[in-house]
């Protein structure tokens, strides 16, 4: 773990403002992620039950419109990020298979939680039309009432919880 | 005049390779931070590293700043940003929920794209994760329809509710992000394993802190608001003009000035 030696958070965080003021300038939006999981997910019940797909309350809004499913400016926004984080990694050397978990919890246990904080990270950001990019970063910036609100409850719930999942991490 | 793609500069097709630009320098960025790391990312919540707490707020009073500033000088159309509405009730649920799922999965959707690619298996199960839990949402999502609206006050800022211009908001932020900065330092000096904590010297830290509240105060006399609304009449007129010697595209002319709901993350 000693040799990520990761940028100092400040100079990211810049930078990332830097970014997200060029996503303002230019489109008039934020960043943003999550939708591109619900959309990846109303693509997948599309193809298995179309019918399904467009009669859904919440799903017909992402599978309704013109064009495909996946044709969406968060969507290509993801894309990129995936190249991205990729060439970062790649260039700092930090690409390798693993498991990434504290020192006193077992694989399958790791990735059983990592699946139920994704199922719920994944329900909340849907109740909260947006996640920590999309919701908190964004709406923050423009200095969105709902947003600051959303991003301070992010915190309670994560310090809340934390020490029941202790284990997971120290 | 910004936001350029509202004014018409470019269509919906370029907008998309636009996206995977910004997305890519995005993951660029959250990568070196070295949030693709779980424990990096969670260490915030058993007081360590305040790594995504740092990133997070100066992302945030350096884009709020730039807003204003670019506002200021007439680079951007703030009337044509796309403002997230506040839905009070399922925002606090929504952040609670979303705490809850960060501190047992390690991640939050983002970071979870960028842990996915850079090899982490669990990052890919939370990704897996997040897609049912979308789907779960909205199988439930007619029992939900109630909540989901519930605590509607349309877009309003912090400025709106606090009742002061948008100028003393983004000083009193500049000031809070600097107590914070200070005291987390303080925290993690304490709690924190001092070989993986990010130097950086003091004499920087605090000049950058001056410039940030500098920039601040400089805003608070200002007034943005004000200033913006004074000058009003002459953009509206600009971007007539603008508007007039662009060329509009055929698919930017379906899309116009109108918010779409799924504009949100």
């Amino acid at each position: 773990m000693n040799q990520d030696r990761y940028s100092n958070p400040y100079v990211i965080g810049f930078c990332l403002g830097l970014v997200l003021l060029f996503s303002f300038y230019t489109m008039g939006r934020g960043v943003g992620s999550s939708a591109s999981f619900a959309r990846i997910g109303a693509w997948a019940v599309q193809l298995a039950a179309p019918e399904h797909a467009a009669n859904n309350a919440y799903l017909s809004k992402y599978t309704t419109g013109s064009g495909h499913v996946l044709k969406a400016w968060l969507v290509f926004l993801t894309l990129g990020a995936c190249l991205g984080g990729l060439f970062s990694g790649f260039i700092a050397g930090r690409i390798r298979g693993e498991i990434a978990r504290g020192p006193s919890i077992g694989t399958a246990s790791r990735l059983w939680l990592a699946l139920f904080g994704g199922v719920l990270s994944g329900f909340a950001a849907r109740l909260a039309r947006g996640c920590t990019s999309g919701q908190a970063l964004t709406g923050a910036s423009e200095l969105a009432l709902g947003s600051w609100i959303f991003m301070f409850c992010i915190f309670g719930g994560a310090y809340a919880t934390a020490y029941f999942f202790r284990k997971e991490w120290l | 005049m910004g936001p350029l793609y509202k004014f018409g500069w470019f269509d919906f097709a370029y907008s998309l390779q636009l996206a995977g630009l910004i997305g890519f320098f995005f993951g660029f960025v959250l990568e070196r931070a070295g949030f693709g790391n779980p424990r990096k990312l969670t260490a915030i919540f058993y007081l360590r590293d305040f790594a995504v707490l740092k990133v997070m707020f100066t992302a945030i009073v350096v884009c709020s700043l730039g807003l204003l500033y670019f506002s200021l000088a007439g680079w951007i159309d703030l009337g044509r940003v796309y403002l997230l509405p506040t839905y009070l009730w399922p925002q606090i649920a929504g952040g609670f929920l979303l705490g809850v799922g960060f501190v047992m999965g390690g991640y939050c959707p983002t970071t979870s794209v960028v842990a996915a690619v850079t090899g982490k298996l669990d990052g890919l199960v939370f990704i897996v994760g997040m897609i049912l839990g979308s789907l779960v949402f909205a199988e439930i999502f007619p029992a939900l329809k109630g909540f989901y609206e519930a605590g509607s006050m349309g877009a309003v800022r912090l400025n709106d509710v606090l009742g002061i211009h948008s100028g003393l908001v983004a000083l009193l932020v500049c000031l809070m992000a600097v107590g914070v900065y200070w005291f987390v330092e303080k925290v993690e000096n304490r709690f924190g394993d001092p070989e993986t904590l990010p130097g950086g010297s003091r004499r920087a830290k605090v000049t950058a802190a001056a410039v940030l509240v500098a920039f601040g105060v400089i805003l608070a006399l200002v007034n943005p608001d004000q200033a913006v609304r004074t000058r009003a009449s002459g953009v509206t007129e600009l971007s007539k003009v603008r508007k007039a010697e662009t060329p509009k595209p055929a698919a930017s002319a379906s899309e116009g000035f109108k918010i779409v709901d799924d504009e949100g993350c």
